[in-house]
């Protein structure tokens, strides 16, 4: 460790870290623009200049690297001096867009200003005139007046995906960023440059006017769509109390986690996890049954309760499917695996699960199922043919938590329509719901809490990012109160009680699940 | 036949020497052969270590101590990159070492290369200067073909290879970061230091960067020894430097010259002084890059501590000569655009400074000057001044600044008249 | 006429190529030749010297529109480039800019309707001693007025 002070304070340092690590570490923030963790120091932007005793000019934290006795001032009038020159130079060509562009409230630009109470422009020539609205790729748009040419973006196709779809072309206030020949960003990792933007040069078209920052709280969440299991924030909208349809999440951006995703998140993730809150199932339905109004959780799975306890009696549980889904959390699967193979017997356990993609090399993996994991440590089965179980069986139980894996059943109405009870539970529409009895909405992942077991064996707890929309309700929950209803193992259930419960009987009765990060 | 000690020809022999034959004759390439059969490495590094050689491309940088930062014993390969970029406007000394008299280069390189370890030298000769290269290349085969540069550089089991690289364009890339990226194939962006070329340089590895005339020394302060070098100088600034003299003077061209030379014997001496009719007023005493000095600050001796000293620096010994006459106004206006031009665009400063410069001595110069306008001019020098990643920044920022500091009733003055003039 | 890279040009571009360790550092002696004979670097030359350099057409391109000697469009004839800077300027550019102009009635970064001539001011060609300076291609002519520059246009076919 290094000991040095930073603006009169005593600060330890890594070895080899640098004066901007180790202010950050230190709680002291050093503005910067072309600085990012995930590439070496670029020294272009100039804003993290820092005074260091000793030396006649000022220096760069980004680049600095930490000495022993060192003596940084952050804050002192030179510093501040120079921060603000530079700021003032960006301004001159930054057009003062802030009303309509969608980076205000997170636009480091702006920060920055606020902070050295920049708010005359001495600049009195005319602007370079540039391109405002330039298509990048399918959901990404460049403003060339906007971007102070940190490089990040360029860097970052260089650099992480190797793609260089965007180059520097020109030179001196000309310099600008540009495709080549219109070939569009087209990698799987677009969605992360609207995040290493530190301004509002590069913006996402889905995000693009729909709300503003500071009416968003940023939750943290993990990817279900394939089996690395990414770090991502949900930001989220509470809701404005008069106007309907605002509440919800409105983008996902990556949170960093060195051991699973580092600083990025791909497409796949991105845009998909937005994909996961759309076309929901909200209400239970029972096709022959009460009204909907006279219909209740408890009714529901009372009724489904008894005719589960009847199968068993009557051995006709061993042609009882249910079809389970890797998309389930580990505690669900665990629960899953208690009530329909160690308490009912139900004979025909399987899992339909969407077909491997093509892993890209980076992030995403083949394995599009987050928690395959947790069921193969949990013995379920999982290389079985979900359609063969549908052939004559007693009952059907469909846990639809991944509307893709499902597609193969659309064909099957003959098969399905010889099912005297069909059971589907589900967060989204699947495509199924004429064909079925029962219709149990569930919560979508990012409205429970639970774990998944990636494919490197972190098992990643997760928290709701908000409530259940309508009447969805957790699997994890329906499978308690079903446990209870069914009665094989009173004393198991009662002490399901409060949050955390099932979790810590998964880990008492199974401890390879480590209890995650 | 003794070997003439001027770095340039002799009148009358500017045709020939060029010719291996001819440079040979006349003594040429008997020290580098000397070098490498009897003397070490070291013992080469040592001689220009105590000549004191300073770099003669614009920053006087100390050539030995430069080479000595080269890691030794390292496994990866050197390189030396010889910077013929020559950018520095008033400056047109090295086109004459390249064109007229490129063995004395070439047995510079050998000398370098010799004393660092280097095996392969690349020459980046600006683009402009096709028929120099041309001429440059011829010389390197001849050199390869009587088996001076090659595999075995004369006998001794010395490795040498050297190849000509021609730059397009870019007064950044006499930087020699920006010349490594550009011998690289890509845009001419300055690199951060640390880390230093001697140690992480072109491909990765350590690389020596010297000036054209910086090499073109060395045979004879090798031959003649340090004290002999440093005796032709000052004391402190050794050796002769090639003065480009240009601009509002009677004899205009290179005058090879004692370091410490005063500025005023360069130009009323050796220059002709002023064309008939005309009036000093200013001298820019190191290419454009240098703080202007006035006429009467002209009794400074030509090296490095004294320029420093007044205010101004050596450089690259470009000497321009203003008149009084002149307009100032444009002047600036020249110096402004220039560098507006050349910026490379990599950092904040640089980039919008210049431009943000350039256009208001732009506006200036077409009569919509405002007051406070000269001040603020001032004002955007100082924030770039200090605060670049490379020093493009302050080769902008200080002429404008002592333009406007030394000249400011003359720049007023026509301000004021441009601004009636649009009436 | 192809817009790509000849066969001789190709085999040029790898002996130029051969004198580095890694093979993009050519890419400015390669452009130049391409230049030289194809009169400007075409998107062609671009997609064949970078398949030939082992790099992206896009790093050409960045290249290409960084350097002021590279152009992405052919020019006239002959190309006239005036040097705009300190030293010229104090001899008497400004006339012989002025006089190019009335005489070709085009200004800087034009070319003659015939397709003759190009005309563009450039910065420091390093000819200050024969200043003003007039850079016909490669060729410098220094000391020039309008009434050499007159007789050296007259020369040129």
């Amino acid at each position: 460790m290094v000991k040095l002070l930073i603006n009169g304070r005593p600060v330890e340092a890594q070895e080899g870290s640098t004066v901007l690590k180790a202010a950050q570490e230190a709680g002291i923030a050093i503005p910067h623009f072309c600085y990012h963790e995930a590439f070496p120091p670029e020294g272009s932007c100039r804003v993290c200049q820092v005074e260091i005793e000793g030396l006649p000019k000022l220096d760069l934290a980004c680049s600095t690297i930490v000495r022993e006795g060192l003596k940084v001032s952050t804050n002192g009038d030179r510093v501040i001096q120079a921060r603000r020159s530079v700021l003032e130079f960006l301004l001159t060509e930054h057009p003062l867009d802030c009303p309509i562009c969608d980076k205000a409230g997170e636009c480091k630009l702006q920060d920055y200003c606020l902070e050295a109470g920049l708010t005359v422009n001495a600049f009195a020539e005319s602007r370079e005139k540039r391109e405002k609205k330039i298509a990048l790729g399918a959901k990404l748009l460049l403003d060339r007046e906007r971007c102070i040419l940190c490089s990040r973006c360029v860097r970052f196709l260089r650099q992480v995906t190797g793609t260089r779809e965007l180059g520097l072309f020109e030179r001196g206030v000309g310099t600008q960023i540009d495709l080549y020949e219109g070939e569009p960003v087209a990698n799987n990792y677009s969605g992360n440059l609207v995040d290493v933007c530190p301004v509002g040069a590069i913006t996402d078209t889905d995000f693009r006017f729909k709300t503003r920052p500071w009416f968003l709280e940023a939750r943290p969440a993990i990817c279900p769509l394939c089996s690395r299991g990414c770090s991502m924030w949900a930001d989220y909208h509470p809701g404005f109390p008069r106007v309907a349809g605002t509440a919800g999440i409105y983008r996902f951006r990556p949170r960093l986690n060195p051991e699973v995703n580092g600083h990025w998140i791909c497409d796949a993730g991105r845009y998909g996890a937005m994909a996961l809150e759309r076309d929901r199932l909200t209400e239970l339905r029972w096709i022959k049954g009460p009204s909907p109004a006279e219909l209740s959780w408890e009714k529901t799975i009372g009724r489904l309760a008894a005719e589960l306890r009847g199968l068993k009696t009557s051995g006709a549980i061993d042609h009882a499917a249910v079809v389970l889904s890797s998309r389930l959390t580990s505690e669900e699967l665990f629960l899953a695996k208690m009530i329909f193979h160690e308490e009912l017997g139900a004979g025909r356990l399987v899992f339909a699960d969407p077909p491997d993609g093509l892993a890209d090399g980076l992030l995403l993996r083949a394995d599009r199922t987050p928690n395959r994991l947790a069921a193969a440590r949990l013995g379920l089965p999982f290389q079985s043919d979900p359609l063969a179980a549908l052939e004559s069986a007693s009952f059907l139980w469909i846990f639809g938590a991944d509307r893709e894996a499902l597609e193969p059943f659309r064909r099957l109405s003959a098969a399905l329509a010889s099912i005297p009870t069909k059971v589907l539970s589900a967060p989204q529409m699947t495509g199924l719901e004429s064909a079925m009895n029962f219709l149990l909405p569930t919560a979508s992942v990012f409205e429970k809490g639970g774990s998944f077991a990636n494919a490197d064996g972190w098992d990643q707890v997760f928290s709701a990012v908000h409530p259940p929309c309508g009447n969805a309700r957790p699997e994890e929950s329906i499978l308690v109160d079903l446990g209870r209803a069914l009665g094989f193992d009173p004393a198991f259930y009662a002490a399901l009680d409060g949050p955390g419960a099932v979790a810590r009987a998964l880990r008492a009765a199974h401890p390879q699940f480590g209890g995650g990060r | 036949m003794s070997v003439d000690k001027r770095l340039l020809p002799a009148d009358g022999e500017t045709a020939e020497l060029r010719r291996l034959a001819v440079y040979e004759g006349r003594g040429g390439y008997a020290v580098a052969r000397r070098v490498l059969a009897s003397l070490t490495p070291a013992q080469v590094l040592d001689e220009v270590k105590a000549a004191g050689l300073r770099g003669r491309g614009g920053a006087g940088f100390p050539a030995g101590l430069k080479w000595s930062f080269v890691p030794k014993g390292d496994e990866k390969p050197k390189y030396l990159c010889v910077n013929a970029d020559e950018g520095e406007p008033g400056t047109f000394k090295d086109k004459y070492i390249l064109g007229h008299n490129p063995h004395l280069l070439l047995e510079g390189i050998i000398l370098a290369c010799y004393a660092v370890g280097i095996h392969v030298a690349y020459i980046y000769i600006r683009g402009e200067y096709e028929m120099i290269a041309r001429r440059l290349e011829e010389a390197i085969a001849e050199a390869a073909a009587a088996g001076y540069l090659g595999p075995n550089v004369f006998g001794a089991g010395f490795a040498l290879n050297a190849f000509v690289h021609r730059g397009a364009g870019a007064y950044i890339c006499g930087e020699e970061t920006a010349l490594l990226e550009s011998l690289e194939g890509k845009r001419g962006w300055p690199r951060l230091k640390p880390p230093f070329p001697a140690v992480v340089g072109l491909f990765q590895s350590p690389t020596v960067i010297n000036n054209v005339e910086t090499l073109a020394n060395l045979p004879g302060l090798i031959r003649d020894g340090a004290a002999a070098f440093i005796a032709l100088g000052t004391p402190k600034d050794g050796g002769t430097r090639l003065f480009s003299v240009s601009g509002s003077v009677a004899r205009p061209g290179l005058y090879e010259l004692p370091v410490g030379t005063k500025l005023r014997e360069i130009v009323f001496t050796h220059a002709g002084g002023m064309p008939p009719g005309r009036t000093l007023r200013a001298v820019i005493p190191g290419g454009m890059s240098s703080p202007i000095l006035r006429a009467d600050e002209i009794d400074v001796a030509m090296d490095f501590d004294s320029l420093a000293a007044a205010g101004s620096m050596l450089g690259s010994a470009g000497v321009i000569v203003i008149d009084a006459e002149a307009s100032m106004l444009t002047i600036l206006k020249k110096i402004a655009a220039f560098y507006a031009h050349e910026s490379c665009g990599q950092c904040t400063p640089c980039r919008l400074g210049t431009s943000w410069m350039a256009k208001t001595v732009e506006r200036l110069a077409s009569g919509e000057g405002r007051p406070g306008d000269l001040d603020g001019l001032v004002r955007v020098a100082s924030n770039i001044k200090g605060r670049t990643l490379c020093p493009l920044g302050d080769a902008a920022a200080l002429p404008v600044q002592a333009v406007v500091a030394k000249f400011r009733a003359e720049l007023e003055a026509e301000i004021e008249r441009a601004a009636e003039g649009r009436e | 006429m192809s817009a790509g890279l000849s066969d001789a040009l190709k085999i040029r571009s790898a002996a130029l190529a051969a004198h580095y360790p890694r093979k993009q550092a050519a890419l400015l002696p390669v452009l130049h030749a391409v230049q030289a004979e194809l009169g400007c670097i075409t998107p062609e030359a671009e997609r064949d010297v970078a398949a030939l350099l082992g790099i992206k057409p896009i790093q050409v391109r960045e290249a290409v529109t960084f350097y002021t000697m590279f152009r992405r469009r052919p020019i006239g004839r002959y190309h006239l480039q005036v040097c705009d800077n300190l030293s010229c300027g104090l001899r008497g550019t400004g006339a012989v800019l002025e006089h190019l102009r009335r005489r070709l009635g085009i200004e800087p970064g034009q070319t003659t309707a015939d397709g003759r001539f190009t005309l563009t001011t450039v910065e420091c060609l390093g000819a200050c001693e024969n200043a003003p300076c007039l850079m016909v291609d490669f060729e410098y002519h220094g000391n020039v007025d309008p009434d050499t520059v007159d007789k050296l246009l007259d020369g040129l076919v």
